[in-house]
């Protein structure tokens, strides 16, 4: 591989803010690299933090969740998404991978300017970083998924109530 | 079709393939080398590509139709359209790629709906402008095929890859050919979705009877549609009960309000409760449970009224901004008015009076001061007891002023007015007239900075001299001059500020704009509809507006209002959370994560023959955002249309180097 690297950066963006926000800047006839591919999500708080994980073992270099802050649609989502993001990356930092790969920020649906800032953050720590271990996401993201099943509760099933019982 | 969640496979101990996904940028290079090796693949068959025959066993029967618009040039000149279309074309499971220079014409449409009935496909997507604009025309298109319209994925090359990256049209067309084999990962991993139907309750409930709510209300009952309409105060008219004559029109609000009520009083479809209030609203579309508290009762007792409402226009109106003590001398002196205050002091006064009185005193020189509590700027304003700097305009105040500076002149010549303004932004209809008519009447006018508002003071003589104030200003209209000019009374320029509806706000879980208002979803595309599915907005609720901005705006709150009715169960995006029985085992993680009452609970309920508990979804009260999802240990619980094992599919389709390709998902999913 004698290209130069061009990292992956995935934009989790919301349909009610971010997601009509990176609309804006084509709109308004700004640029920002086409290594950035924006996703369209209701709220970002719908992913486990293996989702992300496993982004990264796919390849994705970094990940910017771009969400709607306090005007946030939904009650209580964006406090639940900022305590997960915050714990993936503690997870992330504790791991060995680079923090600098996952950032939650708020973009409305006219910041134009944030959204370019966001971005062009995102691909200078990037490139400063190089390729995402893959190796290592992997592995982070398999003791994220046994955590997970972990958080079982140990009985099996709840008991089965009798037929007739009700 | 597999729906096998690849967080579920068994491969515990199989090495992680990662052969995808390399970084690399040549990606002219890099597609054709992929239709090189896809070619010779299908050439070498039996061993043809590994992602056909993966493909093949996740789901025999797929017919991908793909659909590239070029949008006139919009998005062919930059993105090498041709060139994704052969690509895609590639991708297992693609039946047909196909160009169009407008998707979203007739013969575009067309061109979907017949592929989808001659050529069989089982999924659709297009590429083309934001799903903003066509995701709806689209999956109707696809609808009149016969196909689910769930089985339909947009992707957006326009806004998001051709406006977004003029400059790079090679890094622009991969990065379509990716985002389009992301959206066909996505596809192998949908299954159709019937859209919620629920009962549709053909009354409406209208919030606060001013110009808004009265003209919402005529507009809905005239349609046949029942109303109750709930006014707060116990008179209807709002905030127009207090002006008199209103621009541009000229005409006495008193007869704009009698025209509106007498037409809401008229008809027998309108209930109106005056002196009432809104206590608890719940439900979803189509079936609100709203309790109305009134004391319009005989003897003013409290009488308690329960309704079930389809839709909810908010119309509740502004709140005049109020000075802080204090600012410009307001409450400090009494020569210092709202404009408010003012518009009703020259209503007062009679109609031959020769004379402008005002607490007993001649009033000889008048100053207008526009934007006061509006436009504000950090640092240069004090922010309102609750902490809010009100950086908008209120729109409102600059033609007001105008109108009253024009009908003093007119009225009273021998009194002087100055205005004192940064700007003026009379942009409505008819509305820059008063300028021109306020400027011909001799009305002097400055300049201020915004940064800089004037000063405001006692003059030296003081309150001897009729409590007279002078006023300084850095006026740009003399290149920055410093002038005084000494008047008897200053009428401050105040504007709009939300009204007090937090309770309403919190139970609707409405959202608010930066500047406290009620927001919309889109300030173009969708002005009067909130995210909150049936509730609509009309007037000043949303944002400061004059009485045809208001009066436009109820009317098309109104009319989506009569068209949530046209059917007789209500249809709703089925994009809520479902929980998989054969994995839930009722443990209610995710039943702790969810904040929206009664739309996630443990129910006992008979799986294989036994009673057990399970999480149960009530598809009416989900708001769909999804918290409940990450929690499961079982994975037992997603979210409908926007699955992970979906999303996991279009991060591949991005990441992966073989377009469509999934990208060692069988060795890399372990559970
Ligand atoms: C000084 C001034 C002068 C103006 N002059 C003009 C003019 O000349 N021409 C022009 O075009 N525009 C003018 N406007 C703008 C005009 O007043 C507004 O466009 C208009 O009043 C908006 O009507 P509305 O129904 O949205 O709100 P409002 O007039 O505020 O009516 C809202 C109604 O809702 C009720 N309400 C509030 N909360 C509740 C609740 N919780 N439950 C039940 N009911 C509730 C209120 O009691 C009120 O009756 C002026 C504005 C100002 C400030
Ligand atoms: S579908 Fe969208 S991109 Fe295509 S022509 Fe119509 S507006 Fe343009
Ligand atoms: S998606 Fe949101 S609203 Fe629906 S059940 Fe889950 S947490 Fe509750």
């Amino acid at each position: 591989m004698s290209n130069p690297f061009v990292p992956k950066i995935l934009v989790l963006a919301t349909e009610k803010c971010a997601y009509p926000g990176a609309d804006a800047v084509g709109k308004a006839h700004q640029e920002y690299p086409s290594n950035v591919y924006i996703l369209r999500v209701m709220s970002p708080v719908l992913f486990p933090e293996d989702f992300f994980l496993r982004s990264y073992s796919r390849g994705i270099d970094g990940i910017l969740i771009a969400a709607c802050g306090s005007d946030c649609p939904y009650h209580g989502a964006y406090d639940r998404l900022a305590a997960r993001i915050d714990q993936l990356t503690s997870r992330m930092n504790a791991g060995g991978l680079e923090i600098e790969r996952i950032r939650l920020t708020a973009i409305c649906t006219v910041c134009i300017k944030a959204f370019l800032k966001e971005v062009a953050m995102m691909s200078d720590n990037l490139h400063r970083l190089g390729p995402v271990d893959r190796q290592l996401a992997e592995q982070l993201r398999r003791a994220s998924v046994e955590r997970l099943q972990a958080s079982a509760r140990s009985r099996e099933l709840v008991p089965a109530l009798q037929g007739g019982l009700r | 079709m597999s729906y096998q969640n690849d967080h579920q496979g068994q491969h515990e101990d199989e090495p992680v393939e990662l052969e995808c996904g390399e970084p690399g940028r040549d990606e002219e290079a890099y597609v054709r080398k992929q239709i090189e090796l896809a070619r010779r693949q299908a050439d070498a068959s039996p061993s043809a590509a590994i992602a056909a025959q993966q493909h093949q066993e996740d789901s025999p029967s797929l017919r991908i139709g793909v659909y590239i618009c070029r949008c006139g040039g919009n998005i062919s000149d930059v993105v090498d359209v041709e060139r994704v279309a052969e690509t895609v074309r590639l991708i297992p499971g693609v039946a047909t790629a196909k160009v169009h220079t407008f998707v979203c014409s007739d013969p575009g449409q067309h061109t979907i709906s017949d592929d989808i009935l001659y050529e069989n496909l089982d999924r659709v997507v297009v590429a083309s402008c934001t799903p903003f604009l066509h995701e709806q025309t689209f999956r109707g298109a696809v609808a009149r095929g016969g196909m689910n319209p769930y089985l339909y994925e947009h992707v957006n090359i326009r806004e998001q890859v051709s406006w977004a990256h003029r400059h790079d049209p090679a890094g622009a067309t991969s990065k379509a050919i990716r985002m389009i084999s992301a959206a066909i990962g996505k596809l192998r991993h949908v299954a159709p979705l019937d859209q919620i139907k629920l009962p549709n309750h053909r009354r409406a409930l209208v919030i606060g009877g001013g110009i808004a709510g009265l003209k919402a209300a005529s507009d809905l009952a005239g349609r046949g549609i029942k109303v109750l309409l709930v006014e707060i105060a116990d008179k209807l008219g709002g905030h127009l009960n207090q002006w008199g004559r209103v621009y541009p029109s000229e005409r006495a609000a008193e007869e704009l309000v009698a025209d509106l009520v007498n037409a809401v009083g008229r008809n027998p479809n309108i209930e109106v409760l005056l002196s009432s209030k809104v206590k608890t609203v719940s439900g979803f579309i189509g079936n609100f449970k709203v309790a109305v508290e009134s004391q319009s009762g005989a003897n003013g007792a409290t009488q308690k009224l329960n309704a079930v409402v389809g839709a909810i226009i908010m119309a509740t109106g502004f709140r005049p901004y109020i000075p802080q003590d204090g600012e410009f001398l307001y409450r400090t002196e009494p020569t210092v008015l709202t404009l408010p205050e003012f518009v009703q002091l020259m209503r007062s006064i009679s109609h031959d009076a020769k004379r402008l009185v005002y607490k007993e005193k001649n009033v000889r020189n008048i100053a207008f001061l526009h934007c006061v509590g509006s436009r504000q700027l950090d640092g240069v304003h004090e922010p309102s007891t609750d902490g809010r700097l009100n950086s908008y305009c209120s729109r409102t105040c600059c033609t007001t002023i105008l109108q009253q500076a024009l009908a003093v002149r007119t009225r009273f010549p021998q009194i002087g007015v100055f205005d004192f303004n940064q700007d003026i932004r009379t942009y409505g209809r008819g509305e820059e007239d008063y300028y021109a008519q306020a400027s011909r009447a001799g009305v002097v006018f400055f300049r201020y900075n915004g940064e800089e508002p004037p000063r405001v003071e006692i003059t030296p003589a003081g309150r001897a001299k009729d409590g007279a104030l002078s006023i300084t200003v850095k006026d740009a209209l003399t290149w920055g001059q410093e002038l005084t000019v000494g008047v008897d009374m200053l009428v401050l320029g105040t504007g709009m500020i939300p009204g007090q509806i937090q309770d309403l706000i919190e139970q609707m879980k409405l959202a608010i704009g930066e500047d406290g208002f009620l927001q919309e979803v889109h300030p173009k595309l969708r002005p009067v509809e909130v995210a909150v599915n049936g509730v609509l907005l009309a007037g000043t609720a949303q944002g400061p507006m004059n009485i045809q901005e208001t009066l436009a705006a109820a009317g098309a709150a109104a009319v989506k209002a009569a068209s949530m009715f046209a059917t007789e169960s209500v249809e709703l995006n089925p994009y809520v959370a479902a929980v998989d029985l054969t994995r839930c085992t009722g443990e209610a993680q995710c039943v702790t994560q969810c904040d929206y009452e009664g739309a996630l609970q443990i129910v006992q309920m008979e799986v294989d023959g036994e009673w057990v508990e399970r999480a149960q979804v009530n598809a009416g009260l989900c708001a769909g955002c999804g918290a409940c999802v990450a929690v499961c240990p079982h994975r037992a619980i997603d979210l409908n249309g926007w699955r992970i094992d979906q999303f996991d599919a279009m991060v591949d389709g991005i990441a992966a180097d073989i377009p469509g390709r999934e990208c060692g998902s069988e060795l890399v999913s372990i559970h």
